[in-house]
């Protein structure tokens, strides 16, 4: 078959695609003009076919006094389009306190809208964390269950006159986590209240939109800080009940078909931990890299 | 698992999805005219994408400050480049502002958008 002949039953493909209002392959975190990126603190937006592997995560001083070291993956399956299933899982050391597997960490999420003259999306999820698929220091006999709300909203829409603020981007998290059983060994497991934003100025949406950037690694690059705080809000032992989180400032570099995300952690208190920690994460696009067979849904239907 | 097995499945899969033939979202590399540039009334509005197009689900649209639209010619590939969409400009245009509006359908049909300004000078 002639590269021509090609090209003319990929058109083909793609105009019947669109005759029937399907879509072939769906997107990672795209809405309108904006590409939000995979951030580390909190989820982005989006739902799509994805790989992080590996996150590693170094923290001179967790809120426990350990030296602790992470390395975790994390993948998306799309079921059907703007709907995926997740699992989140690896091991975690700690100086004292030795290795742990973490327990396994589940997500259904499901996009539920995307406006794209305002760059705004949303999506829904609900995560579990199993009770007993940890090990060593991770070991945990009982269910997480934490319902999540994800958005974003892209400052494209501003007028032509705030041209250099149009490349900002606002995302944020809400959960709660919600442990399947009250007390263990007479200790409460208390339900908690997460929450987060990322503030984000994405230099290819600059490039693209305001002005060109004469360099082919800025044009690509996206500066981040990322807020994530967590407050136990019922069944908190005496003297718990603190305000925990990080400030993470930190780039994201985006290629075609993968992300590499570096980021600072600095406690906001004592009860958080101590120094300044680093998390990096490689992610992959997997809707972008494998187009007709992993990287898309399951099922063609139910575009959002 | 060890540390060691881990960081040696990732270098694995990463260099397994890296030997992958891959295709993306078309996101818009470089224009000509460039995107906020003053220029001459150009012949032509160029668009260079990080991925290979689609010309016949691709558009760019042209409209003046006053949002009058300004005639353009079908989108073609150029013929050494298939990231490479251009639009002929079909009359001079006055000076003033212009604003540029694409939809790219890259090869594998993931969709993108943008616009962007250019200012015709005197």
């Amino acid at each position: 078959m002639t590269t021509l002949s090609l090209r003319a039953m990929a058109a083909a493909l793609v105009g019947a695609s669109a005759a029937l209002g399907l879509s072939p392959a769906f997107a990672h975190a795209v809405c309108g003009d904006r590409i939000f990126p995979a951030t580390l603190g909190i989820d982005d937006p989006g739902v799509g076919d994805e790989l992080a592997l590996p996150t590693l995560t170094y923290l001179p001083q967790n809120a426990g006094g350990s030296q602790e070291f992470d390395a975790t993956f994390s993948w998306t399956k799309t079921v059907f389009p703007g709907f995926g299933l997740s699992v989140q899982d690896g091991p975690t050391w700690q100086r004292p306190g030795g290795y742990g597997w973490d327990s396994l960490d589940t997500e259904a999420k499901y996009n539920i809208l995307c406006i794209p003259d305002f760059e705004f999306m949303a999506s829904v999820g609900t995560t579990v964390i199993w009770g007993n698929t940890g090990a060593g220091t991770q070991i945990q006999p009982f269910n997480v269950y934490q319902p999540v709300l994800d958005a974003g909203l892209g400052f494209g829409g501003l007028p032509k006159s705030l041209n250099i603020l149009r490349p900002l981007a606002v995302t944020a998290e809400l959960s709660e986590s919600v442990p399947g059983q009250s007390w263990t060994n007479a200790s409460p497991n208390p339900t908690t209240l997460n929450w987060g934003f990322t503030v984000q100025y994405s230099l290819p949406y600059y490039n693209s939109h305001v002005a060109e950037i004469d360099n082919d690694f800025f044009k690509r690059l996206i500066p981040v800080t990322e807020f994530t705080f967590s407050k136990p809000i019922s069944n908190d032992a005496p003297g718990a009940g603190q305000t925990t989180g990080a400030i993470q400032p930190g780039a994201i570099y985006m290629a075609d078909t993968w992300q590499f995300a570096l980021e600072a952690i600095v406690p906001i208190n004592s009860a958080s931990g101590h120094g300044v920690g680093v998390v990096g994460e490689l992610h992959f696009f997997l809707d972008d890299i494998f187009p007709d067979t992993l990287g898309k849904p399951i099922f063609t239907w139910g575009q959002p | 698992m060890n540390h060691r097995s881990i960081v040696k499945i990732a270098a694995a899969l990463a260099f397994a999805l890296a030997a992958t033939a891959a295709a993306a979202h078309a996101q818009l590399e470089k224009a000509a005219p460039a995107v906020g540039s003053t220029v001459a009334s150009p012949a032509e509005i160029r668009l260079k994408f990080s991925e290979g197009v689609e010309p016949r689900f691709s558009s760019i649209a042209l409209s003046s400050e006053s949002g009058a639209a300004a005639p353009l010619g079908a989108p073609s590939l150029d013929p050494a480049d298939d990231s490479v969409l251009i639009a002929k400009v079909v009359k001079a245009l006055a000076p003033g502002v212009y604003t540029v509006t694409w939809r790219a359908v890259s090869v594998d049909t993931h969709k993108t958008q943008g616009s962007f300004d250019f200012t015709v000078k005197p």
